[in-house]
């Protein structure tokens, strides 16, 4: 029984539950998708990414042997193309906001029905940030801590508008409900969703960036080794 | 708790040996004083039953003070007496004119440094500087006369136990706090070798029941069943997952962790990544009437509403805002019961939020469910 709009979008699949890994991946491909891998833990799903180059990386963040946030990063970092979606327990917070932040573009709870998982694969395949009220209030509250933090300078900040809509997805609002509740497109409203996590993920790289000049850098370029 | 925490041992064992360590010295020191001015002392053989006793005493005091297991403070008091008796015996010991002149020491010298040391280390700064005026008084008392050298040891024996009061009571003070912290350490590593074993057993199995059982019959018992199993999953991922919500040494909570316990297979809570801290009387008041509001939703709100809570944390105030999807409360009820003195739930959620300094607001409409906005100001820190 193929779903509408699954066809030719190509999956893969990282869990380190084999029984959850594989009933995920038959639930995927039942509807359409084309699992191309599966993978148990951070290291095979790197290579196994770069080598067949899934559309979606349906990532699971208690890895075992790590939190999946460093695979994120790389995945992300090496293969444009390929959007990340966290599929975790609910509640596990600092990793959820850490996997965004090193650039995955949405976050499912496990205990989301199947049409739910599907829509949300469907959506990342497409560009759209997949938000739940949990994420939103993450990101909410990270834009806050920055906020409260000193000025940097020429960092994004988000504006009143995408505060208003994130503050709405993390009531449990859909995005048309909040579409007409702002009198705003359905468009604008997804437009307004992404740009904050596009803002977060940038302003992760900018700090990341600043670290690194400030604790590599200031050292002699020469010598290989870092500061302690 | 049953995980096995070393508690670090007295940590004012040091101290004490360093106090008996200072008498030992002190006596012998006094001792060689009293044979150098044997000869010239009104009474002599006073000198020797003085040093005698001085010398019996520190055996006592050393044998109590080198297992200060209990409580001390009557004995140092007793300590104190028998020094400032020896350093009263001086007044009979010299000679007048030796008394007078200040260039020959009293019987007992610096030995009497001792007791301060001992009030201070069992006792704290205060006791510490009591001790050390009290000698000092005797000392004044047995010269007969005030003078600035006489002075000079009132300020050395106040400032001697004052010091070392303190600091007595704050190295037990860092011990009672790495204890503390260690239990809290050993807490949460058992929490969290839970929460992994959980995890890789009971969670996984009842995902895949929940979602096999969702496919397997529409309508029928087996999708009943796979509900069943999916709020016994999310409950039990919020338990495993979240912090418990400790109430920190500086009597604060989080409220973020607190919050996430509410959450239920229909009510969502979003909270931020990084801890809520408020005085933990405030989080427990607003656990509870986040739990009132929520309980209110499965009174009234509909079998099929759902509830969504998010806390936001704008440094100078608290938002939590708990909004349901159910059919809503038309205009002038909530308003209507609080007129008639019904006791109703937004009376009682209001009057808590006020007792708080805060405000609460509703907004709702028939079919469009119930939204609550709690604001709690944070008080100035």
């Amino acid at each position: 029984m193929g779903a509408e709009g699954t066809e030719g979008i190509s999956v893969m699949v990282v869990d380190d539950h084999p029984m959850w890994r594989d009933g995920v991946a038959r639930d995927l491909v039942e509807r359409g998708f084309e699992v191309r891998a599966t993978a148990g833990d951070e290291a095979a799903a790197v290579r196994i990414a770069g080598t067949v180059r899934p559309d979606v990386v349906l990532m699971d963040l208690n890895l075992g042997t790590g939190s999946g946030v460093t695979a994120i990063g790389e995945i992300t970092g090496a293969l444009p193309a390929t959007r990340v979606l966290v599929l975790s327990a609910s509640g596990e917070h600092a990793d959820v906001l850490e996997a965004v932040k090193a650039g995955a573009s949405g976050y499912l709870v496990k205990s989301a029905s199947v049409e739910e998982l599907v829509d949300a694969v469907r959506r990342t395949a497409a560009g759209d940030a997949v938000f739940t009220p949990g994420l939103a209030g993450l990101v909410l509250g990270e834009y806050r801590r920055m906020a409260a933090a000193p000025p940097g300078d020429g960092l994004p900040s988000v504006t009143q508008r995408e505060t208003e809509v994130l503050r709405l997805v993390a009531k449990g609002l859909t995005a048309r409900q909040i579409a007409s509740r702002l009198r705003l497109s359905h468009r604008t409203v997804e437009n307004h969703v992404q740009s904050t996590l596009r803002k977060l993920q940038l302003h992760n790289r900018v700090e990341l960036a600043r670290y690194a000049i400030e604790h590599g850098l200031d050292t002699d370029p020469e010598s290989d080794g870092g500061p302690q | 708790m049953t995980a096995q925490v070393r508690v670090p041992k007295d940590p004012t064992v040091p101290l004490w040996r360093a106090a008996v360590l200072l008498r030992v010295l002190t006596l012998l020191f006094a001792a060689v004083v009293v044979v150098t001015y044997l000869d010239e002392y009104a009474r002599p053989w006073l000198a020797l039953v003085t040093i005698g006793v001085m010398a019996g005493w520190t055996g006592v005091v050393s044998a109590r003070y080198l297992r200060p297991t209990d409580r001390l403070l009557g004995f140092t008091v007793a300590d104190l007496a028998v020094s400032c008796a020896a350093m009263s015996a001086s007044r009979l010991v010299l000679t007048p004119e030796q008394l007078a002149g200040g260039s020959t020491p009293l019987v007992t010298t610096v030995w009497v440094t001792g007791v301060v040391a001992a009030g201070a280390v069992g006792g704290g700064p205060t006791v510490g500087a009591v001790f050390g005026g009290v000698v000092s008084a005797f000392n004044y008392g047995v010269r007969g006369y005030v003078d600035i050298d006489l002075t000079r040891d009132l300020f050395l024996l106040v400032g001697v136990g004052f010091v070392l009061g303190l600091a007595a009571a704050s190295s037990r003070r860092s011990a009672e706090r790495l204890a503390r912290a260690l239990r809290v350490e050993a807490a949460t590593a058992e929490r969290e070798r839970l929460a992994r074993s959980i995890h890789d057993s009971v969670l996984q199995v009842l995902a895949r029941v929940r979602r096999r059982g969702a496919e397997l019959g529409a309508g029928g018992e087996a999708v009943e069943l796979a509900r069943l199993a999916g709020e016994q999953e999310i409950a039990l991922r919020t338990l495993v997952s979240t912090a418990p919500g400790t109430t920190g040494e500086d009597d604060t909570a989080d409220l973020a962790a607190r919050l996430r316990l509410l959450a239920t297979g229909r009510a969502e809570v979003s909270v931020p990544a990084t801890e809520v801290r408020l005085p933990a009387t405030v989080a427990a008041e607003l656990e509870s009437v986040v739990a009132e509001a929520l309980a209110n939703v499965v009174r009234h709100a509909g079998p099929d509403a759902r509830a969504w809570v998010l806390l936001e944390d704008l440094g100078t105030e608290v938002v939590v805002s708990v909004r349901d999807d159910g059919v809503g409360i038309a205009p002038g009820r909530l308003a209507e019961a609080e007129r008639e003195g019904r006791l109703g739930i937004a009376s009682s959620m209001r009057g808590r939020i006020a007792d708080l300094g805060g405000t609460i607001a509703v907004e709702t409409e028939p079919g469009a469910g119930v939204e609550w906005e709690l604001k709690v100001p944070r008080a100035s820190r």
